[in-house]
């Protein structure tokens, strides 16, 4: 009995180590009739091995530590020690991180299937002596889309053109707005895909989706796809009435198109805070607070994003602005800077920046033009208009930047800093006059002092108003 | 018995030798079908020196040039590590530094449209300010742009995640192109 024992704890042993010594120091590859040992370290494995075994070229850039990897029409860059694979121009974040090694660079066998073979295109099975790379991503491959919208008098024209051919289906989206459902491709939007329209509010992908987000009552009227280059053209307007209205709170207007200001910051968002223990976010409330009082005895019609210490999404205020169809949108904020000697106020605008997406949804139409066979002379008239509405939109945002700094300025004697264009989260979207005001810096402790006197606050909404109301006068 | 016991001892003796060896000696020998060669990544190579120039914050709380001399690789991966490094490293004089925090470079992307993606160390606490922001976002796109004419935009990316804003006011979540507004004349 005790014999027994013995020898099948030894044997036992021995059954243990004889497979377990190789999946110790390597772990085999296959692919296309031939197979390449890579080295392991714990749950590492060699990447090089595997991607030379496949075909594709992975350089490294020492300096820089950055792995570069071609493979066809496919590129990747990922870093030893981070989670982040550039895939074909579009960052993908991963479970884990590769690290470095003896033979350069080591990664899970996860990260190796998911985020370098599953982007050129391979997938990895289990075999018993390893791993077979088989053709074909397991994650699906992905598709990047590239919206570009125009906005006609009843109807916007959304292009999505796609960076390959895929089958695309788009439907109503239960709960409102549309869903483009793509059967064997991951959709990404291209990442610095801008979209300016009335009807679109957003687009969003998820797995095999795309969500598009449309403006209340705006659904899909028709669609049809396009090849050379593949796209998707969905043509959007005043949907049908549903039966089951969403439940989703909309704000409607009463009365004329309301200014609406924005008081920057609130809730947990303190945004700058003064050494005197003043508040960015409670500043701006302040100043909208006045500034609102002012407009209204001028006669105008004010909303504000928020009239309380409340939270609100960037997006949130452009899109009530939008919703309610402002005059203009006035966003307030009190700036800090690192040099404490910093004062003054500053406007700003939306940034030229952006005339790349004008340029990509001006294309929509030139794109729907060439899909037509040719330029008709509504699309011409429609492109024109458009080009034009999106000139007009910028050029009114300089001049009410113009306008209310100048008041600052003369009103209140301040440091002029001028009007200025950056891409803000804030003014983007916005389809009417939209600005930025910075009303001092918080950070200088005597201009903090004197943005906390209700007075100044006072003659801050005073310049402000006066700067609107000389714009909506034209002078 | 004991002619037992100094069988089974015998035994074990011989197969933790043979376990021994085949851990710590040579490698295996069946060898796959075809072994595919790789080698370690090659070493920097020393790059010849050139002047950079690098933008910081001033008094007046605009974006000043400060120029230095450093070894500049040709490959762009490089330059931009190199240049945002000396960024990140500070001004040598009156200037204040645009990255508020000590920050590493963790990464550099460039992607085939001239789009750089850099990837800093995220701030410990807080940052306050569209001023703090756009000096700290300008600073690097412009001074990068500057000196690596063959990229259009550059995206920055904070811990391995792209970021929407830092202080709440700039949309970072896309490359930022050459901005010369905040640059003083």
């Amino acid at each position: 009995m005790r014999k027994h024992v013995v020898v099948s704890f030894l044997l036992a042993l021995c059954a243990g180590w004889l497979p377990a010594q190789e999946s110790l120091h390597t772990i085999e590859f296959h692919y296309a009739g031939r197979a390449v040992l890579s080295p392991t370290l714990g749950t590492q494995v060699e990447v090089m091995p595997v991607l030379a075994l496949i075909g594709a070229d992975a350089g490294y850039s020492a300096a820089a530590g950055t792995y570069i990897v071609t493979f066809g029409d496919h590129e990747l860059q990922f870093t030893p020690g981070h989670r982040m694979v550039l895939a074909d121009g579009v960052l993908l974040d991963t479970r884990d991180a590769p690290v470095a090694s003896p033979g350069g660079v080591a990664a899970s066998v996860d990260f190796i299937d998911r985020s370098l073979l599953g982007p050129l295109g391979f997938r990895l099975e289990p075999i018993p002596q390893g791993y077979r790379i088989a053709i074909g991503a397991r994650f699906a491959d992905p598709v990047i889309v590239r919206p570009a919208a125009a906005d006609f008098a009843a109807t916007t024209t959304l292009v999505l053109t796609l960076d390959r051919p895929v089958a695309a289906r788009p439907e109503p989206a239960p709960g409102g707005g549309i869903v483009i459902r793509f059967d064997d491709a991951s959709p990404r939007l291209e990442p610095d895909a801008r979209l300016r329209s009335r009807r679109v509010r957003s687009l969003a992908s998820t797995g095999h989706d795309l969500v598009i987000e449309t403006a209340a009552g705006v659904g899909l009227l028709s669609w049809h796809d396009l090849a050379d280059p593949p796209r998707v053209i969905l043509e959007l307007g005043n949907a049908p009435p549903t039966p089951t209205p969403a439940a989703v709170r909309v704000v409607e207007r009463t009365g004329p198109p309301p200014i609406v200001i924005d008081p920057g910051h609130g809730g947990d968002d303190n945004g700058a805070v003064a050494s005197n223990g003043l508040s960015e976010r409670d500043l701006t409330l302040a100043v909208a607070r006045r500034l609102a009082d002012e407009l209204r005895a001028r006669g105008h019609a004010v909303r504000l994003t928020r009239n309380a210490d409340e939270a609100r999404a960037l997006s949130d205020r452009t899109a009530l602005a939008n919703r309610l169809e402002a005059v203009l949108f006035v966003s307030l904020h009190a700036n800090a800077s690192t040099f404490s000697s910093v004062t003054g106020a500053e406007t700003y605008y939306m940034s030229l920046d952006d005339q790349a997406t004008d340029e990509a949804a001006a294309a929509t139409a030139r794109l729907e033009n060439e899909a037509n066979g040719g330029a008709s002379s509504r699309s011409d008239l429609d492109l024109i208009l458009w080009d034009l509405a999106q000139a007009s939109a910028l050029n009114e945002s300089a001049k009410l930047a113009v306008a209310v700094q100048s008041r600052l300025n003369e009103l209140l004697g301040m440091r002029d800093r001028g009007v200025k264009q950056a891409p803000f989260v804030v003014l983007t979207g916005a389809t009417m006059p939209a600005i930025l005001v910075e009303v001092g810096f918080l950070s200088n402790p005597s201009e903090a002092s004197r943005l906390a006197r209700p007075e100044h606050q006072q003659e801050l909404a005073r310049a402000i108003a006066t700067g609107i109301d000389a714009f909506l006068q034209g002078s | 018995m004991n002619r037992r016991v100094l069988w089974i001892v015998g035994a074990a003796v011989v197969l933790t030798a043979l376990l021994v060896w085949v851990l710590l000696g040579p490698a295996r020998t069946r060898a796959p079908s075809d072994l595919v060669e790789f080698s370690p990544p090659p070493t920097a190579t020393p790059a010849p020196e050139q002047r950079v120039m690098l933008l910081f914050g001033g008094a007046d709380g605009l974006l000043h040039p400060e120029l230095r001399n450093v070894p500049l690789p040709a490959e762009v991966h490089e330059r931009v590590r190199v240049v945002v490094n000396e960024v990140l490293a500070g001004p040598s004089g009156r200037l204040a530094p645009v990255v508020p925090w000590t920050a590493e470079l963790h990464a550099v992307f460039v992607d085939g449209r001239g789009n750089a993606f850099i990837d800093l160390t995220p701030p410990p606490k807080p940052l306050t300010g569209s001023h703090t922001e756009l000096m700290l976002a300008y600073g690097l796109v412009d001074t990068i742009l500057l000196n690596c004419p063959e990229l259009n935009a550059v995206q920055i990316l904070l811990g391995g995640r792209e970021i929407a804003t830092l202080t709440g006011h700039l949309d970072l979540s896309r490359p930022l192109v050459l901005n010369k507004r905040f640059i003083a004349s």
